[in-house]
């Protein structure tokens, strides 16, 4: 039987049509791999690399999450960090002012429930979940301003919970830096 | 070829099937869990260990730098929406006791016409989380501040429990047909004002939020203003200084007048 089966025709094109199909699925396989290799070292916006945690229920006692210490701050390396925090129904601070042409970082979280993060006309579109920190870095362009609605439903009053990005000239922003360690344009 | 059995090292379509799933397997772990991180400065991984762990996510505590202190006292009270929803008698028998030296301003059922706030049927947690503030100086009256001092924490909690036990007793100014203002009913969602019930009881309750109904028009008019202009700060992290700044002095001045005629 086994002969018989060796010598049909039949086989012979099942087994190129096999290994035509495996060669194709490895190419398949290992190009998709290669983008994705290539997407998280070249694209702007990449999945968070730590797994930060921060209790919501006391942010506001200790840690980089209290009141005095939220808004944009000038790193060492000249980079700016932003912290910010979102609970039902603001952000705070609510107004962000960060320079252009600068790397910025941005470090939020939630004291109560799920919000979410979104600057329009950026790449920056996360979620804040109360016990983890969202840290995401973009940079800016141009001076201008953005909105920065919360894109996820977080309760009765959440259509009223926004929030505002202001992008100032690198310099002003240094001028306003040189005389406050943390800088918001919350009026 | 039927005979040969299929799970061998022998058959070579087993081991060359079995070794290149492996071999990508092994490929993606080392890029998705080594270079790939590696390959971003900005997360500053001190090794090989470092990155497969940030990559597999296990967490870690925030990286502690200098915060800045704040300038002035904030509230150190930990808000959590079950907190003295379920009070005991005891508590409750105590905390009516220890009332009566609030009765010259918040009247012996709680209410008064005083213009200070009316706390029967007010829920134990603002209570409580006020009483500490003006214990801890987050919060400034000229008045509160003293009584406020030299209390305990438990006589805070009974005090609350007990207000919260009365039952809200209509002011003088009820009016139930007075129509409910905008910014009451919708808020200004354009300028990140909620509508005041998503928080304050009329359709959901934030803990530390007051029940407003009943209250003076006078009183809530004040805070209101002390909390656009920052001389209020005892809310925390800013909750509701973010509404109150985006308030016109009209809007502010309906909303007191509308829950001042509510029960």
């Amino acid at each position: 039987m086994a002969t018989e089966t060796e010598h049909s025709p039949g086989e012979a094109v099942t087994a190129r049509i096999e290994r035509r199909w495996a060669t194709l699925s490895i190419i398949i396989v290992g190009l998709l791999v290669g983008m994705a290799a290539y997407i998280g070292i070249h694209q702007a916006t990449m999945p968070q690399g730590h797994v930060e945690t921060a209790d919501p229920k006391t942010l506001h006692l200790a840690g980089e999450f209290i009141e005095s210490n939220l808004g944009s701050a000038v790193e060492a390396d000249g980079s700016v960090t932003v912290r910010a925090i979102g609970q039902q129904y603001s952000f705070t601070p609510q107004c962000v002012v960060v320079p252009s042409e600068t790397p910025v970082t941005f470090r939020a979280t939630s004291a109560d429930v799920v919000h979410g993060f979104l600057i329009e006309g950026t790449n920056i579109n996360t979620m804040l979940v109360p016990g983890y920190v969202s840290a995401l870095q973009v940079r800016f362009k141009a001076p201008g301003e953005h909105m920065m609605p919360c894109q996820e439903f977080c309760g009765i009053g959440h259509q009223g919970m926004w929030g505002k990005v202001k992008v100032v000239d690198k310099a002003a922003f240094l001028n306003m830096a040189a005389a406050k360690r943390r800088l918001t344009c919350v009026d | 070829m039927s005979d040969q059995p299929l799970v061998s090292l022998r058959n070579p379509w087993f081991v060359a099937g079995v070794g290149i799933t492996v071999g990508i397997a092994a490929f993606s772990a080392v890029v998705g869990l080594i270079w790939l991180p590696l390959a971003q400065p900005d997360l500053k991984l001190s090794g090989i260990w470092d990155a497969i762990c940030s990559a597999a996510g296990v967490p870690r505590a925030t990286v502690q730098d200098a915060s800045i202190k704040p300038e002035f006292r904030t509230s150190n009270v930990v808000m959590t929406s079950e907190m003295l929803t379920k009070p005991d008698q005891v508590s409750i028998g105590r905390g009516a006791t220890l009332s009566q030296r609030c009765a010259i301003c918040h009247g012996p059922q709680g209410v008064s016409d005083a213009n200070s706030p009316n706390l029967a049927g007010q829920f134990a947690a603002v209570t409580y989380k006020e009483l500490n503030d003006f214990k801890a100086g987050a919060r400034v009256s000229v008045v509160m501040s003293p009584f406020a001092a030299a209390i305990s924490d438990q006589d805070m909690k009974d005090v609350a429990a007990y207000y919260a036990y009365l039952p809200r007793v209509p002011s003088n100014n009820l009016n139930a047909g007075l129509p409910a203002p905008a910014i009451v009913v919708t808020g200004a969602p354009m300028r990140n004002i909620p509508p005041c019930g998503s928080c304050h009881g009329d359709i959901d309750n934030k803990a530390g939020s007051p029940w407003l109904g009943g209250q003076s028009a006078v009183y809530i008019k004040a805070q209101l203003q002390s909390l656009a202009s920052g001389a209020r700060r005892n809310d925390i992290s800013q909750q509701m200084r973010n509404v109150a700044r985006q308030m016109t002095p009209e809007e502010i001045d309906q909303a007191a007048r509308y829950y001042a005629a509510q029960p």
